[in-house]
């Protein structure tokens, strides 16, 4: 079989790419980019303001010396880097896809891996263009729409309804799934959605610590264990007072209670159920996991959840695995620590699965009269996700230190040694911290001080912060002008929030705090890698999600899966709600 | 019938048991995680 199908629609969108590359670096859609960007674009305008009054000094200084006029740089702003990164990723996908395109136009395909890999070249570029007009176009407009209007409104629609890149790729894509079709030449490239979420998935293991893990682990086996075994143990009760089947009714608690679609597929041999039963659980799946991919968000945020709780609630109360992902990121597109919470009770769950597997195969035995006997562990490790274990394998080796130091797994770092000698505070602010710690030393001021620390209950490394420990971090700070130890900056965060505090002193405590951080290079990267890549796969899921498919679900199934479902999506709320508290 | 080399199917779970896809990821985020590390 041939897959490439001949079509200039990959050589158009390449041209297209690399023509919005070149009006971005010609600067010929500033205008556009200013207000799109809009707080990149003020951040930039400080910048340029800063470096303006810079070079004006340093213009006439030369010029009172008879010395030629420096040559100075304007330092990037947030805003160049931005533009820099469309301009550089139009340039290289684009001319990729232009030569690609150039290749399909003239070569005559015949059967075999080229034929393959090339016809997947068309779809990727196809959700890729899509990705770009999202990310960079629609997700600001309706962001800047959204703060604009909150004043007349009350509150951000944009961050409510969650209109961020993540959801508005899912919607398009189910629109021209549903309403225009995929056309031929993209229909190989949209199916390697998947395979991009997985490696996204394998990829997110280099941004956990051990004891992140640890912490993570434990919450999601308690939780996760409750909840599946519940969904699992409440599905067959229902099933069995209902009347129903007992393979359909086996293998619809597997798709409830474990992660979906996957544990549906590896549970269906073990029960033996026929082919509508899988579609009417799937379809009774994919009503609940994408109804509740657009809703949990916009309830965490109306409920004002943190990372941890949403992410825990997302990965415990959404059936099926890719719209956990697509709820975490539609909460926080942004960032990715809600994500990495949501993964990690998705991996659990799905590390549930050959406990499900055998609980089953015993249930189904003992209530089908000549039940056929399996052999549950080939049926294991055939069903079992081979990629969940590259992701241990890729946090074991991101633990280990391989690929960025230990600490910098957060993105930011704390460093003395790398702060910059421009970074170190000022005379008139050590100052100002200078009389402060006289100030606290002494009489009535010494006192209220060790009062507040021993009433704000500071605690470092085991033992209470004492006022002593404080003094110190603060002499060395007015020593060294900068933070020495990330113990000292704990110590000081503490200090900074003393009502009554000098103003001068509490900022040029903060300041000392973000200078002594350090964006990790390497983290920075994987973050960006890791936001593409499910962006990309979450575009091209959408375009799976067919009415068809949603239809399948009815009847009996529909009723038991929609009881379980809100169990489980108002249950786990409301344990998260109040035993999960934000620890990253 | 054995299904086509290259049919990935249009499954909606990314949790799907496909050894092929599963190791062609796996080797494609090592890649990514390794090119990071070496030109940073």
């Amino acid at each position: 079989m041939v897959y490439t199908v001949k079509s200039p629609a990959l050589l158009i969108i390449g041209i297209l790419m690399m023509a919005w590359g070149w009006l971005n670096a010609s600067g010929n859609i500033d205008g556009i980019q200013s207000s799109l960007q809009a707080s990149a674009y003020k951040d930039h305008l400080k910048v340029k303001e800063k470096f303006d009054a810079e070079l004006a000094v340093a213009t006439e200084l030369a010029k009172a010396e008879g010395k030629p006029a420096p040559d100075m740089k304007m330092p990037a702003s947030h805003f160049d880097s931005a533009k820099a990164t469309q301009t550089h990723m139009s340039y290289y996908f684009g001319g990729a896809f232009v030569l690609i395109g150039l290749i399909t136009l003239m070569w005559k395909p015949t059967e075999g891996s080229l034929d393959y890999f090339i016809s997947i070249v068309p779809g990727i570029a196809f959700i890729l263009a899509i990705a770009f007009i999202v990310r960079w176009g629609l997700d600001p407009i309706f962001g800047n729409w959204g703060k604009a209007a909150a004043p007349t409104l009350g509150w951000d629609f944009a961050k409510i309804f969650n209109l961020n890149y993540v959801v508005i790729g899912i919607v398009i894509g189910m629109v021209i799934v549903n309403v225009f079709k995929i056309p031929a030449w993209a229909a190989n490239g949209v199916r390697t959605a998947r395979f991009f979420l997985k490696t996204g998935v394998i990829l997110l293991g280099t941004l956990y610590s051990a004891a992140e893990l640890a912490q993570l682990g434990a919450l999601s086996v308690v939780m996760i264990g409750i909840f599946v075994l519940g969904s699992v143990g409440l599905v067959l009760f229902m099933g069995k007072r209902m009347g129903s089947n007992n393979s359909m009714t086996a293998v619809l608690s597997a798709g409830m209670g474990v992660c979906g679609v996957s544990a549906t597929v590896a549970a269906s041999p073990v029960v033996q159920a026929k082919a509508e039963e899988i579609a009417y659980t799937i379809g009774t799946i994919l009503i609940w996991g994408v109804g509740c991919m657009f809703l949990f968000p916009t309830v965490g945020h109306i409920l004002g959840m943190g990372p941890v709780q949403f992410g825990a609630w997302a990965g415990t109360g959404i059936l099926n695995s890719a719209q956990v992902a697509g709820a975490a990121l539609a909460f926080d597109p942004k960032g990715i620590e809600t994500l990495k919470v949501a993964e990690i009770f998705n991996i659990t769950r799905v590390l549930f699965l050959p406990i499900i597997v055998l609980w089953l195969a015993a249930w189904y035995v003992k209530h089908e009269e000549g039940a056929e006997k399996v052999n549950l562990a080939q049926v294991v490790v055939a069903k079992f996700p081979v990629f969940v274990l590259g992701f241990i394998a890729m946090f074991a080796l991101s633990s280990a230190g391989m690929f960025a130091p230990a600490g910098h797994y957060k993105g930011k770092y704390f460093s003395s040694t790398e702060i910059k000698e421009e970074k170190l505070l000022k005379g008139k602010e050590t100052k100002a911290i200078e009389a402060e710690l006289t100030r606290l030393r002494e009489g009535e001021g010494a006192q209220a001080f060790s009062k507040y620390l021993a009433d704000k209950n500071v605690v470092l490394e085991g033992h209470k912060v004492t006022a002593d420990e404080a003094y110190k971090a603060m002499s060395d700070l007015v020593a060294n002008k900068k933070l020495s130890t990330r113990q000292q900056d704990s110590i000081l965060e503490s200090v900074a929030k003393l009502e009554g505090l000098d103003a001068l002193a509490k900022g040029s405590i903060e300041k000392a705090h973000k200078n002594a951080y350090h964006t990790s290079k390497n983290i920075k990267s994987y973050r960006n890698w890791i936001a593409w890549l499910f962006a990309f796969g979450l575009i091209g899921l959408g375009m799976q999600i067919t009415g068809k498919a949603l239809k399948q679900a009815g009847g009996k199934p529909l009723i038991i899966g929609g009881v379980v479902g809100t169990l489980k999506a108002v249950g786990s709320l409301v344990v998260v709600l109040l035993f999960v508290k934000e620890f990253i | 019938m054995e299904a086509p080399k290259f049919e990935r199917g249009t499954s909606l779970s990314i949790f799907v048991s496909d050894r092929r896809e599963d190791f062609s990821a796996l080797i494609f985020a090592f890649a990514i995680a390794f090119g990071v590390m070496l030109l940073a």
